[in-house]
């Protein structure tokens, strides 16, 4: 098992986070208390034994207070996934993620918030390198639901199909009904018109035309619903989706939406900015996985940034 | 699909039009069309029955709304709680107003 590296502004960044990562094991913590160049002497001499396999940033340190540091840690450690954690009020620019290709945010409240994410859990993803799995942010026993497109028309069957698993009266399912059926549809579009491409990447098909899927494409649209948690999951076999393509999307849309109306990839955008916890699986030219999961007492405000993770699937030879 | 109704108040010199179901792809020929049908220096859209509103129906409104922008100001009525959210995130609400801001908690 590889272990896991962690940096921080300064003690007080450090103990911030004290609790937050009280669980994670073979965690290295540096602080860099204004010798930047000590800190990285330490964390190479960590690496003697045995490679880093997350190196987290804080967004106190990174990217506003060393804005050059990832190029920095990528040196040391070239394998690593590099994941910036923040705080609700500090969430750094998506700009310098995207610079950096750093493909993994999570931005937590200090206290335990309906939809806010586990960082233990987060890292232990990261870690193994293997994409989020829908069953596994519900209560055991949750049933998944799978729907297969076979044409553009089972769209809102489908919809249809969640609505009723989200069935009863009140504000909150109310909410969480409505915000599901815009993430199925964003999921569903993009997976049906974004996906298919043909060669030098052209889309094969136009957005809103009638179509039935290709005989080797397989789309499939997964959910499951706790009673509090609600997870959705859309795979498509096109592995189209390039992940930094994702961030930059992300990236685009938070800022500049006031060209939005010219401006690609806005279904992503929403989805991102409405789940709790928005997830991206890459297998090139074989496989995308998009989705996350959502809270029905979230507190999340889909007007603030959201973290992310985007994970490039290795393909096993 | 999206119907539009248009109603015009003399008492307050302003265009109306109401718009109904799904926004999205197949709303583009009824919203391109709306534009020119602006006569007043305000227009209101009420979204009270408008359902779900999707990328696609976002990008046709601020198409929508850039055009009658320069000539006439844009109120939004009957938004949901989802509307307002997804139009905040989105910029909608820099081109129009949402007018039962605290009714419908779009602040």
């Amino acid at each position: 098992m590889k272990k896991i590296a962690a940096l921080f502004l300064d003690a007080t960044d450090r103990a911030d986070w004290r609790e937050a990562l009280s669980e994670v094991a073979d965690i290295v913590c540096l602080t860099v208390d204004g010798d930047l160049a000590s800190a990285l002497r330490a964390l190479r001499d960590s690496t003697a034994d045995t490679d880093f396999g997350v190196v987290m940033l804080s967004a106190r340190l990174y990217p506003e207070a060393y804005p050059e540091l990832a190029v920095r840690l990528r040196a040391i450690c070239p394998e690593a996934e590099f994941l910036v954690i923040s705080r609700e009020a500090g969430a750094p620019p998506l700009r310098s993620l995207l610079a950096d290709r750093i493909r993994h945010l999570t931005i937590s409240a200090k206290h335990d918030l309906a939809g806010g994410e586990q960082l233990p859990a987060v890292i232990a993803m990261l870690a193994q390198r293997r994409p989020w799995d829908a069953a596994s942010c519900l209560k055991t026993g949750t049933p998944v639901h799978s729907f297969e497109l076979g044409s553009s028309e089972d769209k809102e069957g489908v919809i249809g199909a969640l609505e009723r698993v989200l069935a009863g009266q009140g504000d909150e399912i109310e909410l969480l009904r409505q915000k599901a059926s815009l993430l199925a549809d964003e999921l569903m579009e993009n997976a049906m018109y974004g996906a298919p491409r043909a060669s030098h990447g052209v889309p094969m098909f136009r957005k809103g035309e009638k179509r039935q899927m290709l005989p080797h494409e397989v789309i499939v649209f997964s959910f499951g619903f706790d009673g509090e948690t609600l997870a959705l999951n859309l795979t498509d076999n096109w592995g189209s989706l390039e992940p930094d393509q994702v961030l930059e999307c992300l990236t685009r849309n938070a800022d500049g939406y006031q060209d939005a109306d010219e401006c690609g990839g806005r279904g992503l955008f929403i989805v991102w900015r409405f789940l709790d916890q928005f997830h991206v699986s890459v297998q090139p030219g074989r496989r995308t996985a998009v989705g996350g999961q959502l809270h029905l007492a979230s507190k999340l405000d889909p007007a603030t940034p959201r973290g992310f993770h985007i994970i490039e699937e290795e393909i096993a030879a | 699909m999206t119907t539009a109704k248009t109603s015009n108040n003399g008492s307050t010199a302003c265009d109306y039009f109401a718009l109904e179901g799904t926004i999205d792809l197949h709303s583009e020929a009824l919203l391109m069309a709306i534009p020119a049908k602006v006569k007043h220096p305000v227009v209101r859209f009420d979204f009270a029955k408008a359902g779900r509103v999707n990328s696609m129906g976002v990008a046709l409104l601020l198409r929508c709304f850039k055009e009658i922008s320069g000539k006439a100001e844009i109120r939004l009525e009957g938004l949901s709680q989802m509307h307002a959210m997804l139009f905040k995130m989105t910029g909608v609400f820099l081109l129009a107003t949402p007018a039962e801001q605290n009714k419908e908690g779009a602040a």
